[in-house]
């Protein structure tokens, strides 16, 4: 199986290519569009409905309706994103991909619909740095894949890597950074949203930056988006839409028609979080939690048997599937599973993947204690099984696997309780599960802190219910003990 | 007018080797229906490797040994139907009585004729309570073994291999991990047992008990049964320097 996912690195690695000719789009009757969700204002929920909106959200459903489609959002990380459109997760990028001849050699870029001008942000008391030459051995948070980091560089700063803008201002903030290049509609989007005066816009870098859709390369649907792009700027959609969500920033202040981003107060925020907070938790993480560990359970049995079987093929599988499992992160094998497959022509939804991914994980960790939990029973349980008439199977589940529970409940509640936790990695593959959605409420407010802190507080209860039944169930497993 | 007697076990040239170890050298003898038989000698001889393979819990690698009904020959395969045909002729009561310690005393018993030989839940304990009456423990049957002291551990034991109705009992140095106090009431269980008529085979240490209860005493002596015959000629009057030897060092330790 290794060698399976081997397999589908190198491939995802060799990417793919669609075909020519006709726009799939239209044959599908859908236009896939990958954003990410948490990226004000270009794409993110309405705090008020909940709804995925945004100026790049809306100029995708305008050109869907242009070519007489329907439009299907799918929220990804921006880091994965490219990786998403390569393993056919949408049909194009909708999220500020900004055009330039790297991107154009490796994907089919359409014409820009918006237009800004990149520029440096500082902490307000900062008059160190006012021209890209200022930056020299500054540190920059940047996007990891964006072409600010590329900038940064090239100006001579150190990058630190972030999750996305709001994440960058707010290291800018705690002074862990000393200055973020960005899009100036984003900064103005931000500036006018929090009123926050601890950072200032203080230079730009000279150079204009335009952004388009990014689908894959040689997919035909460049000339139909360049048309619809075209149209909706004659016809005046696109500049209307660019006024609903940056009027702000052509400002540089907040306006009055910007009723429903009024800023909340922190508690006000949280208060109105833990509602969507708890629904991520009980519909995803829990569930999530929950099925895998149970999957992986009965994986891990039947590993650790077959690593205490006398049969060498049966035991060098076995210990070669535990090796890979420890030995690889989990966040590659969660890549390996959503991203890599469907290369193979596997293709899985989000939940189910995690599912796959997260069950094989606990299985490779769950292995190793039951194996050694099994061993610990005396070999005279097993003979005194046999001498009573016992097979292998009965002595097993009836002698040594009750005694061998005994031994494992506290190693599996901390595997339990990890996963728990490891369940937030399932946002990169699209879950949206409580950290997901603790950054989608946090991203058109900027209250990362705030919002993290509420997520977690929900694992730490998750983990501390796990605990009460821990030690429910130790306590129950102990009757039978001298104490 | 008694039935004559038939063999509950004829072993012809049993071999077992460990490795290079070879532990059983041809060893044969029988055991009547309702005899008692001991097997004494030092340790290593292979008295405890010939116990356990009465049972298959070693399975030899040559010889032909009959328990109660099943009789196999070891020197070709063993399909495994077979070798537990064969096991649940006998019943073992270990050193260390590996009594189940997540069951009470009850479950322990009832484990095997209501699990693998699938007798209704009620005859089953109803039969062990007897069982445990005769051992004395009856008003242990909801405790769990941690909570009984050391003999009264064996004698659960005895009740467990007893409650597969077996053809024989085998009982391996079933007082050598007691205090000496506690000796005693596992020994009047085994005798008693005896008295009753049931085939029993011990490897035991404790002499004097063999003197009293056994029909025949095997010494066992570098994998071979030296001396075989009633304990008032193996005992009381051994032909051979090795048996006389060992009973000396057992019975004068100074």
């Amino acid at each position: 199986m290794a060698v399976l996912l081997l397999a589908a690195l190198v491939l995802t690695a060799c990417g793919s290519s669609g075909s020519n000719g006709d726009n799939p789009v239209k044959s599908a009757g859908v236009l896939r569009v990958g954003t990410e969700g948490v990226y004000s204002p270009f794409s993110y929920h309405d705090p008020a409905t909940g709804q995925l909106v945004g100026y790049d959200v809306d100029v995708a459903r305008a050109v869907a309706d242009k070519l007489g489609v329907k439009v299907e959002f799918v929220e990804t990380p921006w880091d994965s994103i490219f990786a998403a459109l390569e393993a056919n997760r949408f049909d194009v990028v909708a999220n500020e991909v900004t055009i330039n001849s790297e991107r154009k050699a490796k994907y089919d870029l359409s014409e820009p619909y918006s237009v800004g001008e990149g520029v440096i942000v500082t902490r307000a008391n900062d008059n160190s740095i006012k021209t890209l030459d200022d930056l020299k051995r500054k540190v920059a948070a940047e996007s990891a894949t964006s072409n600010w980091a590329d900038v940064a560089r090239k100006a001579g700063a150190r990058v630190e890597t972030v999750e996305g803008f709001t994440q960058a201002i707010k290291l800018l903030n705690q002074g862990r950074v000393d200055a973020t290049i960005n899009d100036s509609i984003a900064v103005y989007a931000y500036l006018a949203e929090t009123g926050d005066t601890t950072v200032k816009i203080a230079g730009n870098v000279g150079e204009k930056s335009e952004q388009g859709f990014a689908a894959r390369k040689d997919s035909g649907l460049l000339p139909d988006l360049n048309k619809a792009l075209d149209e909706l700027r004659s016809d005046g959609t696109l500049a209307s839409i660019s006024q609903k969500y940056l009027k702000a920033n052509a400002s540089g202040a907040p306006e009055s028609g910007q009723a429903q981003h009024a800023p909340r107060s922190t508690w006000q925020l949280i208060l109105d979080s833990l509602g969507p907070l708890a629904k991520a938790a009980i519909t995803k993480t829990v569930p999530l939690t929950v099925i895998s560990f149970v999957i992986g359970l009965v994986i891990a049995l039947a590993v650790a048997l077959a690593r205490l079987s006398s049969n060498v093929v049966l035991t060098n599988v076995a210990r070669f599937y535990i090796s890979v499992i420890r030995g690889t992160p989990l966040l590659v094998q969660l890549f390996i599973v959503f991203y890599a497959m469907p290369e193979l022509g596997v293709k899985i939804d989000p939940f189910p993947a995690a599912i796959i991914a997260f069950s094989l994980n606990v299985g490779g960790y769950a292995a190793e204690i039951i194996r050694s939990a099994i061993q610990s029973i005396p070999k005279g349980q097993w003979e005194a099984a046999e001498t009573i008439g016992m097979t292998y199977v009965g002595s097993l589940r009836r002698i040594v696997l009750p005694q061998a529970t005994r031994v494992a409940v506290p190693p599996l509640s901390n595997t339990l309780i990890s996963l728990v936790k490891d369940t937030s990695l399932a946002s990169t593959i699209l879950v949206t599960e409580l950290l997901r959605q603790a950054q989608i409420v946090a991203a058109p407010t900027f209250e990362f802190f705030a919002l993290y802190g509420t997520a977690a507080v929900y694992y730490w209860v998750i983990c501390l219910v796990l605990s009460f039944g821990q030690s429910r169930i130790e306590r129950r497993l102990e009757r039978y003990v001298a104490r | 007018m008694t039935e004559p007697r038939e063999d509950r076990i004829v072993a012809e040239g049993v071999h077992k080797a460990f490795g290079d170890n070879e532990v059983l050298k041809g060893v044969s003898f029988t055991v009547a229906q309702g005899s008692a038989t001991t097997i004494i000698g030092p340790s290593g001889s292979g008295k405890t490797t010939l116990l356990r393979a009465l049972n298959a819990l070693d399975v030899p690698d040559a010889g032909v040994i009959r328990v109660g009904e099943v009789e196999l020959d070891f020197s070709k395969p063993v399909a495994k139907d077979q070798l537990r045909r064969y096991r649940a002729q006998s019943g073992f009561v270990f050193q260390s009585h590996n009594l189940f310690p997540h069951k009470t005393v009850l479950q322990n018993v009832t484990e095997g004729p209501i699990f693998v030989q699938k007798r209704p839940k009620e005859e089953a304990e109803s039969d062990a309570l007897e069982l445990l009456r005769q051992v004395g423990l009856a008003e242990k049957r909801d405790q769990y073994p941690f909570q009984l002291s050391g003999g009264q551990q064996q004698r659960v034991g005895i009740a467990r291999a007893l409650a597969l109705k077996p053809k024989v009992v085998l009982f391996d140095e079933p007082t050598s991990a007691l205090d000496p106090e506690l000796v005693g009431e596992v020994l009047s269980v085994i005798r008693d047992l005896a008295v009753e008529g049931w085939t029993l085979v011990i490897v035991t240490h404790e002499i004097q008990f063999a003197r009293q209860v056994s029909d025949q005493v095997l010494f066992t002596d570098h994998g071979v049964i030296l001396e075989k015959g009633p304990p008032a000629d193996v005992i009381g009057n051994p032909k051979e320097e090795r048996t006389r030897q060992f009973l000396d060092r057992i019975l004068n330790p100074l």
